[in-house]
């Protein structure tokens, strides 16, 4: 599903360059819910923006499937970011001026393929996000839960192969983190998802599959969910930041 | 149900229709004030008084230009907004897979139509705006023939050149905006700042030494060019010279946004105003800048009514005479007869009358010669037997008109100045003949031996010489050459206006086309010009070629008839009652620059403040959050916003003071009684202005506390 290689991120700010990503690889498998986690300036953000190519990379290769994303000219690249890619930000980026409605079809009337079946299906992820009742509302109107429903719901209208998360849930309380949370389940389990979240949520990064740990740049660690219980699978992830710490 | 982005779009337009319109008015806006202000420039009636090359012209243009920046200024500023309140939603469609070319093609063509409807609007509302305002001048304050405006269309050709301008600078705002590759960027580009690094604190006193520095050298500069070095600089040139001036500004405006002039220990007392108006720095200064020079070319404009008019109706009250007129002498103008006849009817009592015949002779002297290079005009001096005219008075009937017992030797003469030490009333006169005095008719000479300045506020601008010199000089003199001075007293002068005007009527009635002459007219000039096998350029045939609008007794009551006619009598009453009629084009365009400048500077302060409650509102709710009262934030706001209001105020205030005051000064190493009084009353509409200024700001101050969520009451 998502191949990435030797992926490198620099910034220049005055005379000073800072490497933020050292050559940074994994993979994430089809229908896999995946988490980075890592400490402030370990890269995470970063890394979910250069796979996204919201910003440039400075070298390596991002494998959607077959594209490669590192590769792709702009119009090619606008038309996997909204057929094959579903966004999730850490402060939702809703359109004030849209329903909730309308901001989940935002995608849908962007690329042109948006129907009454479209539609219909945005009722039903109401329904299964939980936010049928606020349909109409516009996001001033409604809780940081419920925004970050919405946009989990507009990552999905388009059927994207993946999800990429950026703190979805650092701006919420742990009811509406819950939320969003089983949201992804839920869009994992019904739609099949791929979703690739960035974090520094442990509870949050428990109900993943994997947990890939980034520090200063470069991947230190991976982390196996298997068939342990979440809470095991959360120690685990606990003791590890701590380890890192140190 | 909506299908289409366009959909989409239209809703977000309707959702954020306070940004289009706030963009959409400055446009708007910026243009009506650049046409209105164009159409009153080109205006046949205002050109007509303004001649060309003269420095009301110059000054009128300089604050065009001025105003032209200003609006361009505050409205790039108002595109620059409306693009990062625009750029989280574009940005946010970029994210979500929109084409970047689609969404630039959208958004350029929709800045494209709101700007073309904006100006053109502004353009079509500045007509009745113009006839509007200029016909309340006429209704409210004076009314004259010639105020009555005409429009040129070709004046529509500025604002029009203009709005392209700005429908391409906003064009390339737009595309630049959604072309950096970092759509984060784009989503973020709200919440950027502009900051300035660190300023060092000589900057403040630096920037007023450059500021002075540059008024003298910008007003001193032509002077140079012309007396040192003998050479006419081309138009502009010499305007470099007040770069420094610019540039102190510039560096003063710097230190008051950055350091502010407070002492370091009170630094923390203001920590959150001065950091945050730090950080919107590069944009805080250039509105500064702009307004500052607005301000200073508003008040420029202002200040021409005062001076004009407090100098000149102080020196009508300060004539000796009520009634003082002359004609040459092949013209049968009304004498002491005709004038008491026509008194009778009046029911006006004629005292005093006076009369003196003059001789009109030539005197030596030197002229500028011009001559053309590759570098512009140079001129060098030459020496002239009869370089120009002057009007002779005989010793005896000037001892006879002022009671003085004045007594010159053959070959001595007296120059006559009033009691400010010059002679408005006779322009070319200077009291400079330096050996010799010639009958232009017979070649007779007259060695001069000494030239004594002598003061008579009536007789200003003539030379006195024996009876002796006099009888020998007018012989052969033609009546041509002969100009006779008629001076008289009138009881209650201030009741003769129908009188006096009647008179006037009756002295221009009785003048024929021969005398219909500028007041620079000057025969031995003439003659010279001609000698050498050139026009005289003051000649009525010639005027039209030069820009000069000829004597036309039709137009009598006009201004330029009434300031520049030659023979144009001086009567007391007529020239006080008639004063603002006779200004009053001159007056009211000045007045309607003013409003413009004013205006201009209004809309940028209140834009400027706007931005920084926008921009700040994060800021705010954060110093709540942090425990910050209502009377802490409503202090930090006021500090943020006297800034705006403060800066550019006290600063185009206080230089366009002292620039006014230098020139006052310089054009004669004096202040005079005029000029003292005349900048009293500056002050005095300063004061003003300051008042409606700081009541905007409370306004202001008030919306803004509004938009932050804080109670002024609180205070």
């Amino acid at each position: 599903m998502l191949q990435v290689s030797e992926l490198q991120k620099s910034y220049q700010v005055g005379k000073n360059r800072y490497e933020v990503l050292k050559g940074v690889s994994f993979t994430v498998e089809d229908g896999e819910f995946v988490a980075v986690m890592g400490p402030s300036g370990s890269g995470k953000t970063t890394l979910l923006n250069c796979i996204s190519r919201y910003i440039p990379v400075d070298a390596g290769q991002i494998k959607l499937g077959r594209t490669d994303l590192a590769a792709l000219p702009e119009e090619a690249l606008a038309r996997v970011r909204n057929r094959d890619l579903g966004f999730v930000f850490q402060d939702f980026l809703l359109l004030d001026g849209l329903t909730v409605q309308q901001n989940i079809l935002l995608p849908a009337i962007i690329g042109g393929t948006i129907s009454d079946q479209t539609e219909e299906q945005a009722l039903n992820m109401g329904a299964v996000f939980g936010i049928s009742h606020i349909m109409n509302k516009y996001p001033a109107e409604i809780s940081g839960g419920e925004k970050q429903r919405t946009a989990v719901a507009r990552a999905l209208i388009n059927h994207p192969q993946l999800i990429l998360a950026d703190e979805p849930t650092g701006n919420l309380d742990s009811k509406s983190s819950r939320a969003v949370i089983d949201s992804f389940e839920q869009a994992r389990t019904s739609l099949l998802a791929t979703i690739f979240m960035v974090t520094h949520d442990s509870f949050a990064a428990s109900f993943c599959d994997r947990v890939i740990i980034l520090r200063d740049g470069i991947v230190v660690k991976t982390l196996v969910k298997g068939n342990r219980p979440r809470i095991a699978f959360q120690d685990e992830l606990l003791d590890t930041i701590k380890e890192l710490g140190r | 149900m909506m299908k289409t982005f366009t959909d989409i779009y239209q809703i977000l337009r309707h959702k954020n229709r306070k940004q289009y319109a706030l963009l959409s008015g400055c446009l708007l806006f910026s243009v009506l004030l650049i046409a209105s202000y164009s159409a009153m420039m080109r205006s046949p009636t205002v050109l007509t008084v303004l001649p060309e090359g003269g420095d009301s012209r110059r000054q009128v243009m300089m604050i065009f230009v001025l105003t032209m920046m200003g609006c361009a200024v505050f409205s790039l500023y108002a595109a620059g907004l409306f693009l990062r309140q625009k750029s989280r939603d574009m940005g946010i469609f970029l994210a979500l897979g929109m084409e970047r070319r689609t969404l630039t093609r959208i958004l350029t063509r929709e800045l494209c139509a709101l700007t073309g409807v904006s100006c053109l609007l502004g353009m079509v509302l500045s007509l009745p705006i113009t006839l509007g305002i200029w016909g309340l001048f006429r209704l409210l304050l004076v009314d004259t023939e010639e105020m009555a405006l005409s429009i040129d269309p070709q004046a529509y050709l500025l604002p029009l050149a203009y709005s392209v301008v700005m429908t391409g600078l906003l064009f390339l705002l737009a595309v630049r905006s959604l072309r950096r590759i970092d759509v984060m960027e784009i989503i973020r580009e709200r919440h950027t700042s502009e900051p300035i690094h660190d300023i060092p604190r000589w900057y403040g006193a630096g920037g007023i030494f450059l500021l002075i520095a540059g008024f003298l050298l910008g007003y001193q500069a032509p002077a140079f060019f012309v007396l040192a070095l003998h050479w006419y600089p081309p138009e502009g040139l010499a305007a470099i010279f007040y770069a420094p001036a610019f540039a102190g500004l510039y560096m003063i405006l710097l230190h008051t946004v950055v350091n502010g002039w407070h002492k370091k220990k009170s630094v923390y007392k203001d920590i959150i105003a001065t950091s945050q108006m730090k950080f919107e720095g590069r944009q805080t200064v250039r509105n500064l800048l702009v307004m500052s020079l607005l301000i200073a070319g508003a008040y420029f404009a202002s200040f021409y009514t005062p001076m004009l008019g407090i100098g000149s109706l102080l020196s009508f009250d300060q004539r000796p005479m009520d009634y003082v007129y002359r004609f040459r002498m092949d013209q049968s103008i009304p004498e002491l007869e005709a004038v008491q006849e026509l008194a009778k009817q009046y029911d006006v009592a004629v005292t005093d009358w006076d009369s003196a015949v003059m001789l009109r002779l030539a005197v030596d002297g030197s002229a500028h010669v011009e001559t053309e290079t590759s570098l512009g005009t140079t001129w060098e001096s030459v020496y002239y037997d009869m370089v120009r005219s002057d009007l002779f008075l005989r010793e005896s009937d000037y001892n006879a008109i002022t009671g003085e017992k004045l007594h010159l030797a053959p070959g001595a003469l007296a120059a006559v100045f009033d009691s400010e030490g010059a002679c408005i009333s006779s322009g070319s006169f200077d009291g400079s003949v330096s050996s010799l005095v010639t009958n232009p008719l017979t070649g007779r000479t007259l060695p001069v031996t000494s030239v004594t300045d002598i003061v008579n506020d009536t007789l200003c601008g003539h030379y006195i010489m024996s009876d002796a010199d006099y009888e020998q000089m007018r012989e052969g003199l033609t009546p041509e050459w002969k100009e006779k001075l008629c001076l008289f007293n009138v009881e209650n002068c201030e009741e003769s206006y129908a009188f006096a005007k009647a008179l006037f009527h009756a002295i221009v009635d009785a003048s024929d086309s021969s005398v219909a002459l500028l007041d620079g007219w000057d025969p031995v000039i003439k003659m010279r010009t001609e000698a050498s096998g050139e026009a005289y350029f003051l000649d009525p045939d010639q005027l039209a070629a030069h820009n000069f609008e000829p004597i036309d007794y039709d137009l009598r009551d006009s201004s330029n008839f009434r300031m520049y006619w030659l023979y144009m009598p001086r009567f007391r009453v007529l020239d006080k009652a008639d004063f603002v009629k006779t200004t009053a084009v001159f007056t009211m365009t000045f007045v309607f620059i003013a409003l413009v400048c004013f205006a201009a500077v209004f809309i940028i302060a209140y834009t400027r403040s706007m931005t920084l409650a926008i921009n700040g509102r994060q800021l705010y709710g954060d110093l709540r959050r942090l425990g910050a009262c209502d009377a802490y934030l409503l202090r930090t706001v006021r500090s943020q916003l006297k800034r705006v209001f403060l800066t550019p105020a006290v600063i185009g205030t206080g230089a366009i003071y002292a620039l006014y005051a230098m020139i006052m000064f310089f054009n004669d190493n004096r202040l005079s009684q005029g000029e003292l009084l005349g900048m009293a009353a500056c002050l005095l509409l300063i004061a003003a202005v300051s008042g409606l200024f700081y009541g905007f700001y409370r306004r202001t101050l008030r919306k803004v506390c509004g938009l932050l969520d804080i109670h002024p009451a609180a205070k």
